[in-house]
């Protein structure tokens, strides 16, 4: 062999092993770069979704303010004072009625001419007097003056009517009020204690000026925010104004930069509403540390691996030199066992794959064979049970309904599975549909009012701010969810507990849309927190001595969580062992065009009202509802001062022309006020008790009180109005929908139905139930046989065939086809309802191609069937 | 084995490199930095800042060569100065209004964020923010511009002293029936038009409609009164001129008659400052106070303020991260405590600074309440707002418009209207610096002394440096860069014979002079001579001694008299140097300097005079 050709020798395989390293040194170099992509992300998502979250707090926090700061202006409405300390003795009662103190805020009016009226007296003219020149009704900002001391977030409210002091040429009119909120109590609504406390919360101007921060040390130190990101080093290429960019699409954005050679990641969210921002910055290393972690272990590894690799290839290449020429043999076995090996690999990771798909099934099939089998022991052994006591009729009758509970459970499981099958494979799709939250609330509290008075459980529904109630959602999935967190607060809350329900409408929604909050709350028995981690996976119950004992089939809340997903909502959950658990919904829903008639009612435009309700919430809610329909409202929390004020307002000549009273009150119960109420106002004047409890018991006691109408919370405006509608003796709305009644009955009677069913049983119940509401029913075993009768029919002689889809013979589409296909037209246009097990979307849909009229779903819902019966003989 | 020494080895060199270059650097700064006074320019928008604070801030930073210069009140001096990439490193102006302002934004340096802006109360650094957070400029303590009234007078009279708008007038009449001006003030100046305009009717404009108009006018969204606001206004001033009996001969005085006429008991009120009240004392032993502006309730009694002046710097004197520290460390010192007790009278002005505590002067005590409410009513002070009022004030004076509604339409009108002192009308053709050189002194201070000298026709011209207050700047002017050539508010030309001994006494006792307005703190507060030509050394103890006066190369003759154009300020150097050379008889019926230059550049269409090497310092 010649020198060159011993170099070519070697110098092939070196280069081979260059190349082969340095492709391997590109792909590590692109696994971190990808990880470390990932990692910014990761982090983003987590700041993002956290100052949403605290910007949700914020704003939910900062509209209380005005809430209370519309509900002072209400109660001040109309008031004079003979001088400034009158005024200034006003704001010490206003703040003590307010509880400001604990809001850390204090109440301030300012005059036309902008002079300050604090608790301790007069200040001078506010420093701040400026910022209000701009004719806007409403202002929030941070105020730093010379004469009121201290750093607050004011909230300033030019007032509609303003409030006259002194008389005659001294006259002077307090034109805003002012709540000056200590910027320290704003932490309640951003802290955040994760990161390790390392959040750096900022409130930025719109000019890009720091109003106020909240973090150990201020790491800008600077006054310019805007101008210190603009300055920093991005790291990823990015600049602010392509932040500012992203701020103005989505109204948030996340960027991580260099300060003094730290990472740190910073998030902005626009407050709008209040013309500020929301920031928080944090050292990256204290975001997504696991995902680091991973991130920097998975790199170790690949490293070593790496060095690994490069070690076996270096002694591989020279193995294979200087073994190649002597040994060919052992070289060949060496490559058979590396390939014998590698199938081996194979093998075992294929088996490892069945074993986990194995596993799996296992799990599945495991959980419902349990969920399965534990009702249709009851239905097998009550069965047994009832033919052994056939004589016996009452144990027949108790057997009789524990058969039919456990096999309601098995249906509601075989539903679950189904929903949470279709969820998983994307098949759902919600269906919007005009609806109304007040008949929403209203139906479900119908529905489950039997289960809650059966449980001895107090039921409390309440409204708050709720303006627009007409939106546009899937109603049914709606109710499914709000009906599967009540059902389980029902299960889980012991006899004597309560269960209440809160809807709020929250003031920041996009034009066109309403963001509201559906709180369900129960006294119950809560959950660990490990499992309300949990609670929103498949199959999850809580295994505890108490719980084991409920029926339930885990999907409920996985169902729940993945509707409200798709409604673009959040849920979440709120518990506490031995104390109860609160789920709270967010969602955005697109409000109706035309809303429910808001106009106000003629007769009580411009006269008083009073609330008397020991909420301030409802209080502050039903206040407002007043207004819009015209009337000026006032409040109290006590039942005694309303009695008193009633009294006062006739002596004045300016007596009350409604009350809204809650039933039950603290210090005297509704319908006692109403009584001693009554004796002061005429007859007139309508009196409404507010109650969210069912009133049949008291209603004659409360009639004979004075109570001229009962409302039942929740609350929403379209019931107000009702309510003062009825009372003022204008005709109520309509609404009762028609229940089966014996003349239903004959309504039906001799009409003639094919039934076409295969299998035996479910053809008996079906014949059963229909000739128990006249009809006659023939049958046919195969849709041959149907297709078979309907032909030999004459015309008229079937009024409806009812087709079963899967049958031996013929199926139910190729009958329907063949029927639809006969020559006689008035047999071939027949009624056709299907009648099937398979209740899926494209079953109904596959149905409708087919040419059937109609679809009912097995077991067979005889209020459904009948709906849909009425629907098909009464149709013109 | 081989690569670890490697690695240790590789180690050891960069340690021994990265503390070697760190020595160096040290080493190699320290000289430089002690080699050479650091030159900071700063403005003085008056010169009254020349007294003490000029000497309080050479004192406070003897490390530091400052070059002052006066400048003019308003920022469009220094709109002027940045056209031709001139801006002093500290700018101070007394009217302000950031809509004027925002002309110089990107050649400001921003405050923002400095510990500096971080002691103001919020609620009046608001004031000076723009929409993008920038703060250029910080202001000094609050100057309170109201009614100054001789108590004595009214107690000699028998006259109850005013307490709201119908006794202030009720007064006026009294004192008119007596021969004794009621009311007096120099209507001749812009500013006292647009404060007696503003200040008879400061409720008017505190209403929120009144409010709202001016934040849409300082934001630029109107450049027109509202009829609603401004009407009321107008209707107050002319029921105050009809009843307090104001005419055109109001309409002539100027700044000093109504001060005399105070002075002599012969007017019992007069507009003016919180430093008026500690000077102008009446008839000597009269009692001054100072009262708000009347409205028609004691409740509308309000007091009109301003800052005193605005600090800020300019964004390329910062460049320098050493440089920006020493300037902001001046700009804090011109700010604080003590700084601002040494704005002219100190403790008569309020504080905006959280850290600053200013002790009102015992005649000031009737502030404090109005202080206490915030009752202080901050005027309205753009650039038109001054020009305008005054132009209006006098055709009302003058009787030229006849009705409030003439008077608010003429207003609107000039609003609208272009200023025709924004009209280019000269042109100068060589350049000449103001920068000062023991050789050959401050050259452009040169050609305008010599210029006035030729124009005025005098032999020798004797004149402050500072006075004359940029670089010549070769290009066109208008009529109002002409006027920034030269300080005009606080200088005034006299004219007066002297003997050569008398010229060596003035230029003498100016040298000697360390706490009035003349004082010659620095080399660019050193006079100009034109004419004749001075040979100064420098003493041990930071003055100034002269040598020897020459004409030509010739020692003056102390025998000849000459006809001498003194140019300083009037009201405090010319009383103490003419009494010091024992002169009585003088002339200061002459043209204010900036005449002569515009006679020079647009009337005759000349240029300026060459300048001399007028100073030999040692």
């Amino acid at each position: 062999m010649t020198q060159g050709e011993r170099l070519k020798k070697y110098i092939v395989p070196v280069l081979f092993g260059l190349g082969f390293m340095a492709v391997l040194c590109v792909g590590l170099l692109y696994v971190r770069s990808y990880m470390m992509g990932q990692t910014v992300r990761e982090r983003s998502d987590q700041l993002e979704e956290m100052i949403v979250q605290i910007r949700t707090n914020l704003e939910y926090g900062l509209e209380t303010h005005w809430n209370y700061l519309t509900s002072i202006e209400h109660t001040i409405e109309g008031r004079q004072y003979p001088d400034d300390a009158a005024v200034v003795r006003d704001i010490a009662a206003l703040e003590q009625q307010f509880v400001t103190e604990r809001y850390g805020s204090r109440v301030m009016f300012l005059d036309s001419k902008g002079r300050a009226l604090l608790r301790e007296g007069e200040k001078g003219i506010w420093g701040d007097i400026n910022r209000l020149a701009d004719g806007e009704v409403r202002h929030t900002f941070v105020s730093d003056t010379s004469n009121v001391d201290g750093t607050f977030l004011a909230f300033v409210l030019k007032m509609d009517t303003p409030v006259i002091v002194g008389e005659g040429e001294h006259q002077e009119r307090l034109t805003h009020l002012v709540l000056l909120k200590d910027m320290e109590t704003l932490q309640q609504y951003y802290t955040s204690e994760s990161y390790g406390g390392k959040a750096a919360t900022y409130m930025i101007k719109e000019n890009g000026l720091l109003a106020y921060y909240d973090a150990e040390d201020d790491i800008f130190g600077v006054r310019n925010i805007y101008k210190a990101l603009d300055q920093a080093e991005y790291i990823q290429g990015r600049s602010f104004d392509d932040i500012k960019e992203q701020m103005a699409a989505n109204g948030v954005a996340v960027s991580n930069i260099l300060l003094d050679g730290t990472e740190y990641y910073y998030c902005l969210a626009g407050l709008d509403t209040y013309e500020m921002t929301l920031m928080l910055l944090i050292p990256a290393e204290y975001i997504a540390v696991e995902t680091v972690n991973m991130m920097n272990s998975t790199i170790g590894v690949l490293l070593a691996f790496l060095g690994l690799l490069a070690v076996m290839m270096v002694l591989t290449v020279s193995g294979v030199l200087k073994v190649r020429n002597r040994n060919r043999v052992i070289e060949i076995e060496q490559e058979n066992n590396q390939t014998l090996n590698k199938l081996r690999l194979a093998a075992e990771d294929a088996l490892h794959a069945a074993e986990v798909a194995n596993r799996s099934k296992s799990t599945f099939l495991s959980n419902m064979s349990h969920d399965i089998r534990t009702p249709m022991n009851a239905v097998i052994g009550f069965t047994t049970l009832a033919a052994a006591n056939v004589e016996n009729t009452e144990k027949v009758k108790d057997y009789l309904a524990k058969i039919l509970s456990a096999s309601n459970h098995l249906l509601s499981l075989i539903n679950d599975v189904l929903d949470m099958s279709r969820i998983e494979s994307g098949k759902i799709q919600l269906e919007e549909a005009e609806a109304n939250l007040s008949d929403i609330l209203h139906d479900i509290k119908t529905i489950v009012s039997g289960q809650i008075h059966a449980k001895q459980l107090d039921l409390y529904m309440d409204t708050l701010d709720v303006t627009d109630e007409d939106v546009y959602c899937d109603k049914m999935r709606l109710n499914q969810v709000l009906l599967n967190l009540i059902s389980n607060a029902i299960k889980f809350t012991p006899a004597g507990g309560s269960i209440s329900i809160r809807v709020a409408q929250l003031h920041s929604a996009p034009e066109g849309k309403g963001r509201y909050e559906i709180r369900v709350k129960d006294t119950g028995i809560g959950m660990s927190q490990e499992f309300a981690q949990r609670i929103f996976e498949p199959f999850e119950r809580e295994r505890t001595s108490t719980v084991s004992k409920i029926q339930g089939t885990g999907l409920g809340m996985s169902i729940a969580k993945n509707i409200i997903d798709m409604m673009g909502g959040t849920i979440r959950v709120v518990t506490e062992q031995g104390k109860g658990t609160e789920f709270i919904i967010n969602l955005t829903l697109r409000l109706q065009n035309e809303r429910r008639s808001v106009e106000q009612i003629k007769e009580l435009e411009g006269l008083k009202a009073l609330v008397v309700d020991d909420d301030f919430a409802t209080c502050d809610s039903v206040t407002r509802m007043l207004v819009q329909v015209g009337m000026r409202s006032e409040w109290t929390l006590s039942g005694r001062e309303a009695v008193l004020r009633s009294r006062q307002a006739s002596e004045m000549n300016d007596a009350f022309h409604a009350y809204i009273i809650d039933w039950r009150l603290p210090d005297m119960n509704g319908i006692e006020v109403t009584r001693q109420i009554r004796r002061e106002v005429g007859e007139s004047t309508p009196i409404i008790i507010l109650t969210a409890y069912d009133w049949t018991d008291i209603e004659e006691e409360a009639r004979a009180a004075g109570v001229t109408a009962f409302c039942a919370k929740p609350m929403f405006l379209s019931d107000l109005r009702e309510s003062l509608l009825t009372s003022l003796g204008y005709q109520q709305a309509e609404n009762g929908r028609g229940l089966p009644t014996a003349e239903g009955q004959e309504e039906f009677r001799d009409k003639r139905i094919l039934l076409a069913e295969d299998n035996e049983l479910n053809r008996e119940i079906a014949v059963e139930l229909l000739s128990e509401y006249g009809f006659r029913v023939d049958t046919a075993e195969n849709g041959a046989e149907a297709v078979k009768l309907v032909e030999q029919s004459r015309p008229g002689d079937y009024d409806l065939v009812l087709m079963d889809i899967q049958m031996p013979v013929m199926n139910g589409y190729e009958a329907t086809r063949r029927i639809r296909a006969l020559e006689d037209p008035y047999l071939a246009n027949i009624t056709i309802l299907a009648m099937t097990a398979n209740a899926f979307e494209e079953d109904k849909r596959e149905a409708a191609e087919h040419g059937m009229n109609g679809f009912l779903t097995k077991p067979i819902d005889i209020g459904q069937l009948l709906d849909t019966l009425r629907l098909v003989f009464c149709k013109p | 084995m081989k690569w670890k020494k490697c690695i240790s080895l590789l180690m050891a060199c960069l340690l021994a490199a990265t503390l070697l270059a760190g020595c160096g650097g040290d080493t190699a700064e320290q000289p430089a930095a002690s080699e050479k006074k650091e030159t900071v320019t700063v403005a003085l928008w008056g010169n009254q800042l020349l007294e003490s604070y000029a000497q309080y801030l050479c004192e406070s930073f003897p490390e530091v060569e400052f070059e002052f210069i006066l400048a003019n009140n308003s920022t469009d001096y220094y709109r002027y100065r940045n056209d031709h990439g001139d801006l002093p490193d500290i700018l101070t102006v007394r009217r302000f209004a950031l809509k004027d302002a925002v002309l110089l934004k990107d050649m400001l340096y921003d405050l923002c964020d400095t510990e500096l802006a971080s002691t103001f109360y919020g609620s009046y650094l608001e004031n000076y923010t723009y929409d993008d957070g920038t703060v250029n400029w910080l202001p000094a303590c609050a100057e309170v511009d109201s009614l100054i009234i001789n108590k004595t007078l009214f107690e000699e009279y028998n006259i109850p002293v005013p307490t709201d708008y119908a006794s202030f007038i009720s007064a006026c009449e009294a004192f008119e029936a007596e021969g004794i001006q009621g009311f007096v003030s120099d209507f001749d100046s812009d500013y006292t038009c647009m404060e007696t305009l503003q200040g008879f009717s400061i409720a008017q404009l505190l209403t929120m409609e009144g409010r709202e108009w001016r934040q849409q006018y300082e934001s630029g969204a109107t450049n027109q009164l509202s009829e609603k606001v401004w009407m009321p206004v107008f209707e107050k001033f002319f029921d105050m001129k009809d009843k307090v009996g104001l005419d055109e001969t109001d309409a002539a005085m100027e700044n000093r008659a109504p001060k005399d006429l105070f002075l002599e008991g012969k007017a019992a009120m007069y507009r003016g400052t919180g430093a008026d009240v500690i000077t102008f004392r009446g008839r000597g032993e009269d009692v001054p106070l100072l009262m708000p502006y009347f409205g028609d309730t004691e409740e509308d009694n309000w007091y009109l303020t301003y800052p005193a002046f605005q600090v800020a710097a300019s964004k390329k004197a910062m460049e320098d991260p050493e440089r920006e520290q020493l300037i902001l460390d001046i700009m804090a010192a011109m700010l604080n405590q003590e700084g601002l007790e040494h704005i002219a009278y100190g403790k008569n002005m309020i504080p905006y600074n959280k850290n600053v505590n200013l002790e009102l002067l015992p005649e000031l005590d009737n502030l404090k309440p109005f202080i206490d409410e915030n009752k202080m009513y901050i005027r309205l002070a753009s650039n038109d707002m001054f020009r305008i009022s005054r132009e209006v004030v006098q055709q009302i004076l003058k009787q030229e418009v006849a009705t409030p509604q003439e008077a608010f339409d003429a207003f609107n009108a000039l609003l609208a209207a272009e200023n025709p002192a924004d009209q280019v009308v000269a042109h100068i053709d060589t350049y000449y610096s103001k920068d000062f050189t023991e050789e050959h002194g401050d050259q452009a201070a040169s050609a305008i002394c010599n210029t006035i000298r030729a124009e005025a026709g005098v032999d020798l011209l004797f004149a402050q440096a500072c006075y004359i207050s940029s670089d010549i700047y070769e290009g066109d002017y208008t009529e109002n860069d002409l006027s920034y050539l030269t300080k005009n508010d606080g200088g005034w030309p006299v004219v007066a014979d002297l003997t050569g001994e008398q010229v060596y006494r003035m230029v003498e006792a100016t040298l000697a002079l360390k706490d009035n307005r003349g004082a010659v703190c620095t080399d660019s507060t050193l006079y100009v001579s034109s004419g004749f030509e001075m040979d100064i050394s420098r003493t041990e103890d930071g003055g100034y001694t002269l040598n020897a006066l020459t004409v030509n190369g010739e020692e003056l003759d102390r025998e000849a008299v000459y006809s001498v154009l003194i140019f300083g300020d009037r009201d405090w150097y010319m009383p103490v140097i003419m009494e010091e050379i024992g002169c009585e008889d003088f002339n200061d019926d002459v043209l204010k300097v900036k005449e002569y230059v515009y006679k020079r550049l647009v009337e005759e269409g000349g240029q300026l005079e060459a300048p001399t090497d007028y100073i030999t310092l040692h």
